[in-house]
């Protein structure tokens, strides 16, 4: 019964990985006779460092922003009350937007011209926050989108258990900061860590929001792909594979990273 | 995208408070303290959201003012001359088609986790969450040869596509369903006289009915929400609303126009979502 | 800290219900006894047990625990350990960490932490199990686990919800052993939930019995079953026999006859209900000297038989041993010794026959039915 769904995913995922690394080899040429080469890499590869290190400072960030902030309302919700509800209720509203909303608003928050700016009404002196060399728009989109699904997961694994556990705790001499610690953080670290895989994995693959909060350069990994996959030049198409194959390969780094780190962990069943 | 649902979707605006709490007693600096960091933290969600109601009917609003200077209908218009109803009307069945491939699958595949011997159970439980780790566009870009090939028509391989991506959240929602649903409530009913057919229609759908409405709704807001796979995989021909507002935000003096178009594309899942919370709510048997 | 406590007025309502869970509770318990909190679910026990623990917070009322009002102190500083029906062991850590979590906390270096929790682990007879991890516990030892972690934190007051009533009954002896063991060695104040009336004997030597968010009787074990202070709390403990009369010199006048009542107690004179728990009722051949009776009625009950017998328009149930060839129908004699009668005043009923022999005679099942107490 699991067939279907294993074999159109095995044909997108398998699929979609082997033509993209055959493209990046020159055996899927648009024209011309297939040949395995690296050209397309080498083509790239004064360019790959920077869009390497960019995407994955981006991705740290944002997940580390996603995190923090995620973590942080998971705690304020789990003590329910009015405050978590609200915050509850506020997260939740963030769901049913799409990423490519998420970044439209956000220009229209942080440009120079935006909410943010007319409200501080610097007189020009607004910083670059979309658009600028810190990539603040584009990290706080990921990290405000993020965040509230941090929140919500992390809710859901601390909602049944963490009040029990708190109060077992807290008979037991813990004060608010030691329950924290000892108690509220490891009871959370799976599910953080498995969020934060997600987000960072995201982040680094996505691409909208870097493209429309970005600036020209240097340009993320997936912006870069998909400048080349849409240039004119014929030989560009081996390259967008290339970038593709490159943010792949880091992609599944960061998955296999954080599966060592879950296996060792006692609370993964 | 990373998508999620509130843990306890039944009261999605409410939470389920712990009364008279003495863990959660707190006064004076401590409990102003608490006070701020949930209201910067309600802030901190809602605040990308205020520009787009402010816009979305703002005729005219110059810098630097506060507020907009002339409110009216301009947006709307414009959204419409742009294409704004056959967008919709792209976004709602592109939705809805994941949502009616990718949820049935996920709950064949979650049922045969659950209860039978799959071969190959870690294996095949690691290629249902591998699209979470392959971002769309590699997919995307390294398909698009191999579907335009084999003349597969764009629609069908941007539903396809998106399908793959929303299964990883119909299959774990339906799984978590599953690891909590009791077969002995099946045996139950069989031992009572149920025949398969009734079971399925009397005792399983009812007891899995919020489950599943939540995994089709997140395969529904995977192909809601899409923007690169159509771009590709769709080549320019299928234009929903993301790609409208990618379209408008990358333009300058259109900020109307894509608040507008951003409203509008938040508010159909929106709907849903709190449609869902009370659909949603579990059955209350057993417990009042 | 000495582990003396007293409960005084204690109220709490939660918001939603109209009746309180806790209706002005007053209770007082010595150091280093154990006292069982009894009575049926939703009686209010675990929310006493939680309001002491500083868990809940009362609407009125005060905890002192030592003499010092425990208002505004918090639950990690009352000194306290609960132990409840789920062990709810930490699953990050491992079995000797969960028991060195109270002195983790505390600020003990681990190291000293884990030999002490060492200790606690030996003398709940779980030695070698330190290492383990939670989840590859029995339920038994989980609980263990759970009990050597309360006591870790050197608590002046042990607080016991419903601790064994998930295990089987073999482990639950072993538990109630344990739980000896542990008083003799380490003597702290004991507060504990059931609502296992024989439970509560075995482990406590003094009852709180409780109904609708208050104490009907807080007394002795022995006390608890041989001199209830209300029908409610007879019937409570399981008693099975009322019958009504009146008292008059020590003596109880009903259809039975005269019966003498316990002299070491002043029986007011007036209406009361003559209780005589089952257990002490003795049946023997119709020849002997006593109260004539016939069977009507046989039903087992684990070791012993329970019988109800019809004497002179009166139902009565007497538990006996199998083995003697009862049959329904059969006329026996009856003995019910002085020592096992109480009488209690009929506040069910009282309001309705102010005139004490006008009242119909009713058995138990048929008063309960008239009256509306259902159980």
């Amino acid at each position: 019964m699991a067939a279907p769904a294993v074999l159109v995913a095995t044909f997108v995922v398998g699929g979609g990985m082997a033509t993209s690394l055959a493209q990046s080899l020159g055996l899927f040429p648009l024209v011309g006779p297939p040949s395995l080469t690296v050209a397309a890499y080498a083509a790239q590869a004064s360019e790959l460092p920077a869009g390497i290190g960019l995407s994955l400072a981006i991705a740290a960030a944002s997940t580390l922003v996603a995190c923090l902030v995620g973590f942080t309302a998971a705690l304020v919700i789990v003590q329910g009350r009015w405050c978590g509800k609200l915050v509850a209720a506020l997260g939740t509203l963030t769901i049913p937007v799409p990423h490519i909303i998420g970044a439209a608003s956000m220009s229209l928050l942080l440009a120079d011209s935006g909410l943010l700016a007319r409200l501080f009404n610097t007189g020009g002196g607004w910083p670059e926050l979309v658009g600028g060399p810190w990539w603040i728009a584009v990290v706080a989109e990921y990290g405000w989108k993020e965040s509230a699904f941090v929140a919500l997961v992390v809710t859901g694994t601390l909602a049944t258990r963490a009040v029990s556990y708190d109060e077992t705790a807290a008979l037991l001499g813990a004060g608010r900061l030691r329950r924290l610690r000892h108690v509220l953080i490891p009871l959370s670290m799976p599910a953080l860590a498995v969020c934060a895989t997600i987000v960072f994995v995201y982040s680094l693959g996505s691409y909208e929001v870097a493209w429309l909060l970005g600036r020209a350069y240097p340009e993320p990994l997936p912006v870069m792909a998909l400048q080349l996959f849409n240039s004119a030049t014929l030989t560009a198409r081996p390259e967008a594979a290339a970038v593709a194959m490159v943010t792949t390969t880091l992609s599944f780094g960061a998955v296999a990273a954080a599966f060592a780190y879950l296996r060792r962990s006692t609370l993964w069943r | 995208m990373a998508l999620t649902l509130p843990p306890d979707v039944g009261v999605p605006l409410s939470w389920p408070s712990q009364p008279g709490n003495g863990l959660r007693r707190s006064r004076g600096l401590g409990r102003a303290l608490r006070v701020l960091l949930a209201l910067a933290l309600a802030l901190w969600f809602i605040l990308p959201l205020v520009p787009l109601a402010l816009w979305a009917f703002a005729d005219r609003w110059s810098f630097p003012a506060v507020l907009p200077q002339a409110w009216g209908w301009d947006g709307v218009r414009t959204a419409l001359a742009q294409g704004a109803v056959p967008a919709f009307g792209h976004s709602l069945l592109l939705g809805l088609l994941v949502s009616a491939f990718a949820t049935p699958l996920g709950v064949l595949a979650a049922r045969a986790l659950a209860y039978h011997r799959v071969p190959f159970a870690p294996a095949v439980s690691v290629m249902l969450f591998a699209p979470l780790a392959l971002p769309a566009f590699v997919a995307a870009l390294g398909l698009n040869v191999v579907l335009l090939r084999l003349h597969v028509p764009a629609f069908a391989g941007v539903v396809l596509l998106l399908m793959v991506y929303a299964l990883p959240y119909t299959s774990y929602t339906m799984r978590v369903a599953y690891g909590a649903h009791d077969l002995a409530i099946e045996e139950e009913a069989r031992l009572l006289g149920a025949s398969p057919w009734q079971l399925m229609w009397r005792v399983q759908l009812p007891l899995l009915a919020p489950a599943l409405a939540r995994a089709a709704f997140l395969a529904f807001l995977v192909g809601w929400s899409d923007y690169v796979i159509t771009l590709l995989v769709g080549g320019g021909t299928i234009v929903t609303v993301p790609l409208l507002v990618a379209a408008a935000a990358a333009g300058t003096g259109n900020d109307a126009t894509v608040a507008l178009l951003s409203a509008a594309a938040v508010l159909p899942p929106l709907v849903l979502l709190l449609g869902l919370g009370r659909f949603g709510r579990r059955p209350n048997g057993g417990r009042p | 800290m000495n582990g003396t406590v007293t409960v005084e007025g204690l109220s709490k309502s939660f918001p939603g219900t109209s009746t309180p869970v806790l209706d002005d509770v007053n209770l007082s318990v010595e150091a280093g006894s154990c006292t069982a909190l009894l009575g049926p679910s939703g009686a209010g026990k675990s929310t006493l047990l939680r309001a002491v623990s500083g868990l809940e917070v009362p609407d009125a009322g005060r905890v002192l625990v030592g003499g010092q009002d425990m208002a505004g102190v918090k639950p990690e500083r009352r000194g306290m350990a609960m132990v409840q029906q789920r062990p709810l062991l930490f699953p990050h850590l491992n079995v000797l960490d969960n028991i060195a979590f109270a002195g983790t906390v505390r600020g003990v270096p681990k190291r000293t932490a884990r030999v002490d929790a060492a200790e606690f682990l030996d003398l709940v007879q779980l030695e070698g199990f330190g290492r383990r991890q939670v989840t590859a516990l029995s339920g038994g030892q989980a609980q263990r686990v759970a009990i050597a972690r309360a006591l870790a934190a050197r608590p002046s007051v042990l607080l016991l919800d419903e601790p064994f009533s998930a295990l089987d009954p073999e482990l639950r002896s072993a538990m109630h052993a344990l739980l000896a063991e542990l008083r003799r060695r380490l003597n702290p104040t004991i507060l504990m939930v059931t609502h296992d009336r024989s439970e509560a004997a075995v482990v406590a030597e003094n009852i709180a019995l409780f109904s609708g968010g208050r104490i009907l009787q807080h007394s002795s074990v022995e006390l608890m079953y041989s001199r209830p202070a209300s029908l409610e709390a007879s019937r409570l403990m399981g008693g099975a026999n009322e019958i009504p009369g009146t008292v008059c010199n020590g003596s109880h006048h009903s259809a039975l006859g005269v019966l003498p009542l316990p002299c070491d107690t002043a029986w007011p004179t007036g209406p009361g209900i003559l209780l005589a728990r089952q257990e002490s009722i003795e049946v023997s051949a119709a020849d002997g000297a006593g109260l004539q009776a016939t069977i009507s009625g046989l039903q087992g009950m684990g070791p012993r038989r329970l019988v109800t017998l019809d004497a002179a328009g009166v139902v009565l149930r007497a538990e006996v041993p199998w083995g003697r060839g009862l049959a329904v129908g059969e006329n026996v004699t009856m003995h019910i010794p002085t020592s096992a009668l109480a009488v209690v005043d009929d506040s069910d009923t009282a309001h309705l026959y102010a005139d004490a022999d006008e009242r119909p005679s009713l058995t138990s099942r048929g008063r309960a039915a008239l009256t509306g107490v259902g159980h």
